[in-house]
């Protein structure tokens, strides 16, 4: 029976909850605003969880003067991300965490060697203050989200909660321009077709992949979304099309737009 | 793939996927030329539009907040590239570049169904080919519950949170205006060289730049005018070049990009809030008091490239 249990038990066990990490130490990256605003969300940061994955990525290259996705490349940003960010997921689990909040990826090139890269990924361990188990992925597994402490509070406030990280990569070669379609050129402003085409199409399989993602961990939508584009030391003409994101569900109470406080027209005194 | 798989040739997979690619690529290039958004593109749009697949929006957890609280909702991301060759004029490239872009960005909106695209940012690929560059538009379409989708969505440059201050100001912001100008001086008196005299007006070059700069407003409003009645300039940008030929007088080219949101608003409107001072728990860079970038993945590595 729930109300036997002692004062100073009960406590104690909400304490234990708190400081689950079995040093009893808890640690995080968090800045104070970041940490403060967690606790007020109803959260507990318990451990930092890293995941790391050095990677050869394999070679391939593109025709000259073809617009075409390098799928030896994609697949391999991709898994390496992957391995990454389970290893981080692994770590949370392990300690008892119900998420991870402010996930940092990162990437790095190795100096000796430029086929080798290594993807980080890093971020808080937090679990609910009463113990509500409803907050975790759709597998029962710790939820993850790129957000930082400040957009998780404001996020559950509007009436949603973090899934998962969601992402769709596409390392693509755009087309070299033949010399002589350069020539009728000449004189007037013209669109390059080719290359306009080749960023429809890179982007939009980096968009459809992330979605999927989204979709298939049940989530209602992607926020926080960015789009964007980098090379990682391959030949000028590759470029990676990256889609990041952190898929939400809305609470089991979803809030209600009219029950959201309204918004109130600040001057910030920070600089 | 290792060093020796090059030359094994494609796999049955990778041949169906350059298939798929050509395919898609062909119905990329008929869908643009006809002013409409490619068929893989608009079927993924229509079904986040319907539910059926999760929508996606890259407004962070607050915009989310006041973007709900205000009847707005997330459709997709959407974007448009033109990627333009320069032909004569650089210049007016630019303006040629993002109109393009913009009419694009439009029809994708349009085809979502939505009412506005939101936090529309401007984007260049770092992949430099010669005497070329990419005009890519960003930004997520979202539409008003209650409201039908609309002929001519808008497109706001700012994010969410500054697209609902104006709002409920009653100011619309509603596209992109871009003012562009250029022009070539020779200088067949050595007018502008006044390398011997003291202190005094290399009056050549001002009016130079004074000419390039009124046109290049001028323009600016010209091109704002179809769009909204006023426009809130974010972004001017010149260059001043000199070019020395053998036997001929020094050239000087001038060019002027001014690009800027336009606004819908009607004069005199009260402003309906108080001013409330507040300490911002964010850290750093804020939503309050920026419209930057709004990502923490990449902070920790950006001397390294984006992941």
């Amino acid at each position: 029976m729930a109300d036997a249990i002692p004062v100073h038990a009960a406590e104690r066990l909400k304490g234990l909850r708190s400081s689950a990490h079995s040093t009893g130490v808890f640690t995080s990256d968090f800045s104070v605003n970041e940490f403060l605003l967690v606790r007020k969300a109803g959260f507990e940061p318990i451990g930092l969880c890293v995941g790391t994955c050095v990677y050869h990525v394999g070679i391939q290259y593109g025709s000259w003067s073809k617009n075409q996705e390098l799928d030896v490349l994609s697949k391999a940003m991709y898994h390496a991300r992957e391995l990454a960010m389970a290893r981080m997921r692994a770590e949370a689990a392990a300690m008892g965490a119900d998420g991870i909040v402010g996930v940092k990826l990162t990437i790095k090139r190795l100096e000796w060697d430029e086929h080798l890269l290594e993807f980080i990924a890093i971020g808080t361990g937090v679990v609910h203050g009463d113990g509500h188990k409803g907050f975790r992925a759709h597998d029962g597994g710790p939820f993850t989200s790129d957000l930082s402490g400040q957009d998780f509070w404001a996020l559950l406030h509007s009436g949603y909660r973090p899934v998962e990280m969601v992402m769709g990569s596409c390392v693509y070669h755009v087309a070299h321009r033949g010399v002589l379609s350069g020539l009728g050129a000449a004189g007037r402003n013209v669109e390059m077709e080719n290359f306009t085409a080749a960023m429809y199409e890179a982007r939009e399989i980096a968009v459809e992949r992330m979605q999927f993602e989204a979709a298939a961990a049940k989530a209602e939508g992607v926020v926080g979304v960015d789009i964007h584009e980098g090379s990682h030391g391959w030949q000028t003409h590759v470029i990676e099309f990256f889609a990041i994101g952190t898929a939400v569900l809305p609470l089991d109470q979803e809030i209600a737009p009219e029950k959201i406080a309204d918004p109130i027209m600040v001057l910030s005194v920070n600089d | 793939m290792g060093l020796f798989d090059v030359f094994k040739g494609p796999t049955p997979a990778q041949k169906a996927a350059a298939e798929a690619s050509a395919h898609r690529q062909a119905d990329i290039l008929f869908s643009l030329r006809a002013n409409r958004p490619p068929t893989s593109t608009l079927q993924r749009l229509q079904e986040a539009r319907a539910g059926k697949l999760p929508w996606i929006a890259t407004l962070t957890p607050a915009e989310l907040m006041i973007a709900r609280s205000h009847g707005l909702r997330p459709i997709s991301a959407v974007s448009a590239t033109s990627w333009l060759h320069y032909g004569w004029s650089w210049t007016e490239g630019h303006a040629q570049g993002w109109g393009l872009a913009l009419t694009r960005l439009k029809e994708e909106a349009k085809a979502a169904g939505a009412n506005a695209v939101l936090d529309v940012k401007m984007r260049t690929i770092p992949l430099t080919v010669e005497n070329s560059m990419d005009f890519t538009l960003i930004g997520t379409a979202v539409f008003v519950e209650g409201l039908p989708a609309s002929r001519d969505p808008i497109v706001a440059t700012v994010p969410a949170l500054e697209f609902v201050k104006l709002l409920e100001a009653d100011v619309v912001p509603t596209g992109i205006a871009v003012g562009a100008h250029y022009e070539w001086m020779a200088d067949w008196q050595g007018n502008a060289d006044r390398r011997w005299m003291g202190n005094i007006e290399s009056h050549a070059l001002s009016n130079l730049w004074e000419t390039v700069r009124h046109r290049a407003h001028a323009n600016l409003r010209a091109h704002a005018r179809d769009q909204g009645n006023g426009v809130l300039a974010h972004l001017n940008f010149s260059q001043m070049f000199e070019r020395e030929e053998k036997d001929q007088p020094k050239q000087y080219l001038a060019r002027h990009i001014v690009i800027a949101t336009t606004v819908d608003a009607r004069r005199g409107q009260e402003f309906p809030h108080d001013i409330k001072m507040a300490v911002d728990m964010h850290q750093g860079r804020s939503p309050l008091n920026t419209s930057g970038r709004h990502h923490q993945s990449y902070a920790t590595n950006e001397s390294e490239g984006g992941i």
